[in-house]
């Protein structure tokens, strides 16, 4: 079992700011919902491994552990229902790419 | 060096490869995959600091349901690949990449001394085990009953 130290704590960190910075590149750069979703999923794979070192304080270890449940549960929850939206967006634009969702609005 | 702390290098590292393969395949299918690999390695990063509990949730319920449906929809949707890198924007994402190295960097330098502790995480001290299991399955049911009102939804869409 690794204990956690300076070294590996900014280890973690970095490992989950570069995820992060590739999930929101990705998404910047994305041309399909596909792509979206998948950075989306990228970007919480950052979050759950920025959650590690809270466990290495003992008083917080129990409440990490409730945030890391939390936090699954509800980022699934979140995903299926782009999945849907994507699903939706197929039936009724005949296409996925980005380009032919258009802003709405208010008009003036 | 501990063997331990390679081992945690290494994990990272191929987990930083997988996202990399994300941004720079062409197909939405193989970028699924590769997305799946890097969740799976961000897991294995949890088991390594004994911390199974969550490395079962992770792969489970985010990459055994929700990665495996990304990648059925991506299988489903495949389109002739082009590349989805943006250069423009890759530029400012290295530079924020910089600026947010420098910051731990100096926050290391700054608190020497700094000290984490070890994870003596034990999951009998977080609830009781029927009363985890109680709470799992309720979320597990949860995410259930969002499942069918989404395919409610994408049902009524087909009507519409």
């Amino acid at each position: 079992m690794v204990a956690i130290d300076m070294t590996t704590a900014s280890i973690i960190y970095v490992t989950s700011f570069v995820i992060l910075l590739i999930g929101y590149l990705t998404a910047i750069s994305s041309k399909d919902v596909i792509r979206l979703l998948i950075s989306l999923e990228m970007m919480f794979g950052a979050v759950f491994l920025a959650l590690i070192p809270l466990f290495s304080v003992a008083v917080l270890a129990n409440a990490a552990f409730g945030i890391a449940i939390v936090t699954i549960f509800t980022s699934s929850g979140e995903l299926l229902i782009l999945i849907a939206a994507i699903g939706i967006l197929d039936r009724q634009k005949r296409d996925i790419h980005t380009k032919v969702i258009k802003m709405g609005g208010d008009r003036v | 060096m501990s063997i331990e702390l390679l081992v945690l290098i290494a994990l990272a590292g191929i987990a930083v490869l997988s996202s990399l393969g994300v941004l720079l395949s062409k197909d939405n299918f193989y970028s699924s995959l590769y997305m799946s690999a890097t969740l799976i390695f961000v897991a294995s990063i949890y088991a390594i600091f004994n911390l199974q509990p969550v490395f079962v949730l992770i792969v489970f319920i985010f990459v055994g349901a929700i990665g495996i449906v990304t990648v059925a929809v991506a299988a489903t949707y495949r389109s002739d690949p082009e590349s989805q890198f943006s250069k423009p924007w890759a530029v400012l994402v290295v530079i924020t990449a910089a600026v947010v190295g420098f910051a731990i960097y100096s926050y290391k330098m700054l608190n020497p001394n700094l000290s984490f502790g070890m994870i003596e995480f034990e999951l009998i001290n977080f609830m009781s085990q029927s009363e985890y299991l109680i709470l799992v399955l309720a979320l597990v049911a949860l995410v259930v009953l969002l499942l069918l009102s989404v395919l409610k939804m994408v049902a009524w869409g087909t009507d519409d």
